[in-house]
């Protein structure tokens, strides 16, 4: 069926977006698994609608919404050492940007950080995202810019401070 | 600004910065970017984010997914989901569970499930749904590791045990794995055509009931195919169609089983 192979082919990425939501991966597989039981549900219905992916980030992003708040506060966006290294690997990065960045996304409110991740790392149109996090364009724009300004402002804060204190 | 042309909006910001603008809007965007130093910075330090953030978390797609989020097993627990409230009923109808509603409250749902080969067939066509589908793993042992297994799952299985040759039918054995059941350990062979049908061959030890059977044919949600026992051994042969080879494909397992 494939229906089913585009939504196996998905999984990959909605993991990875979970992950970075929740920050634990027992937590993301959990609303994935949750996400793509539901999708089973409705698959039936739309056979032949085109890209699957849209779809299934929105059901996930509603499950979010509904019940992962909580997870998220217990999660507490706290990046540990070894948690960071143990959940997110990334051989091409170096560790410590790696490091920041979690930090620095750490600091963006849940919105923010929605938007900037389905664009640059999910990969999504901006009309798709307004779609799967149920905003108007131009809030989802707003928020771009703002995630984007402060998580620049973030890293470049942290390369620097060193720097100005040696004088 | 030249007549005409559209101010640079804070979207084409974003848009060039995510590489989404035509050729012209984008050389637009340069331009206006070469006489807007300020504007310049802020936009380098996006793209600079936006490379970091893709290097950070790009490999998080690469990890193995585990099987919990496997959709085959997925859609297989949630057709079986879908019908088990049909089994009881079927069960209550034949009267399985009326005198005993006792029992059934008390024991759950298993003792629904009618024992002998009608639970091996059952979980036969489980074990079916759940992994012949699986275009990653759908064996636990390549045919190729199986020789260096078969001691060990004999062990388990607590007699010897050889997966039937089939090529003689024109299915090629793909390899096995082990399975558990309410009866102890199973053993399921998968095997293949030149046409990519899977058929799984399970067979476990009976315990108390059916420990000779004369072949049945099993129908379960779209699972078919046969099952039988013979001297304590039970064998199910299943595919997730109802192939006309079946029979013909069990009746050879049978009769390579019986020479042994």
């Amino acid at each position: 069926m494939a229906e089913l192979t585009s939504l196996e082919a998905a999984v990959p990425s909605l993991r990875r977006y979970a992950l970075a939501l929740l920050r634990d991966r027992s937590d993301a597989d959990d609303l994935v698994q949750d996400c793509l039981l539901r999708a089973l549900d409705k698959i039936d219905t739309r056979v032949g609608e085109g890209d699957i992916r849209p779809w299934l980030f929105t059901i996930m992003h509603n499950l979010f919404i509904s019940r992962g708040r909580r997870l998220t506060r217990r999660a507490a966006w706290l990046v540990h050492d070894n948690d960071a290294e143990g959940s997110v690997p990334a051989p091409q990065s170096s560790h410590l940007e790696m490091q920041d960045m979690l930090r620095g996304l750490a600091t963006l409110p849940e919105d923010q950080r929605q938007v900037i991740l389905l664009v640059t790392v999910e990969g999504f149109s901006y009309a798709e995202v307004a779609r799967i996090v149920g905003a108007p364009i131009g809030t989802v724009m707003s928020r771009l810019s703002r995630a984007r300004d402060r998580l620049n402002a973030f890293i470049e804060g942290r390369a620097r401070p060193v720097l100005r204190r040696v004088k | 600004m030249t007549a005409g042309v559209k101010p640079i909006s804070e979207e084409d910001l974003h848009a060039y910065v995510d590489g989404r603008l035509n050729a012209e809007r984008q050389r637009s965007v340069e331009a206006y970017l070469e006489t807007h130093p300020d504007v310049m910075a802020r936009i380098r330090g996006w793209q600079t984010t936006r490379e970091m953030l893709q290097r950070t978390l790009g490999a998080a797609a690469e990890e193995p997914v585990p099987p919990a989020l496997n959709i085959a097993h997925l859609a297989a627990a949630r057709s079986r989901r879908r019908l088990a409230p049909m089994r009881v009923a079927a069960a209550l109808v034949l009267g399985f569970g009326l005198g005993a509603a006792g029992g059934w409250m008390a024991h759950g749902p298993s003792v629904t499930a009618s024992s002998g080969i009608a639970a091996l067939a059952m979980q036969a066509a489980d074990a079916q749904r759940a992994f012949a589908g699986d275009h990653v793993h759908p064996v636990e042992f390549r045919a190729a590791e199986l020789p260096g297994v078969l001691g060990w799952m004999g062990d388990r299985l607590g007699r010897p045990v050889t997966p039937p040759d089939l090529t003689g039918a024109g299915y090629r054995l793909m390899g096995g794995r082990m399975l558990a059941t309410p009866e102890g350990v199973a053993c399921l062979f998968m095997y293949d055509d030149d046409h990519g049908t899977r058929i799984s061959v399970v067979m476990r030890p009976m315990r108390e009931r059916d420990l000779t059977a004369p072949m049945r044919p099993v129908n379960d949600a779209g699972t078919f195919g046969f099952a039988w026992a013979r001297d304590g051994l039970g064998v199910s042969v299943v595919a997730s169609k109802q192939l006309p080879a079946l029979h013909d494909l069990s009746n050879r397992v049978r009769d390579e089983m019986r020479q042994l």
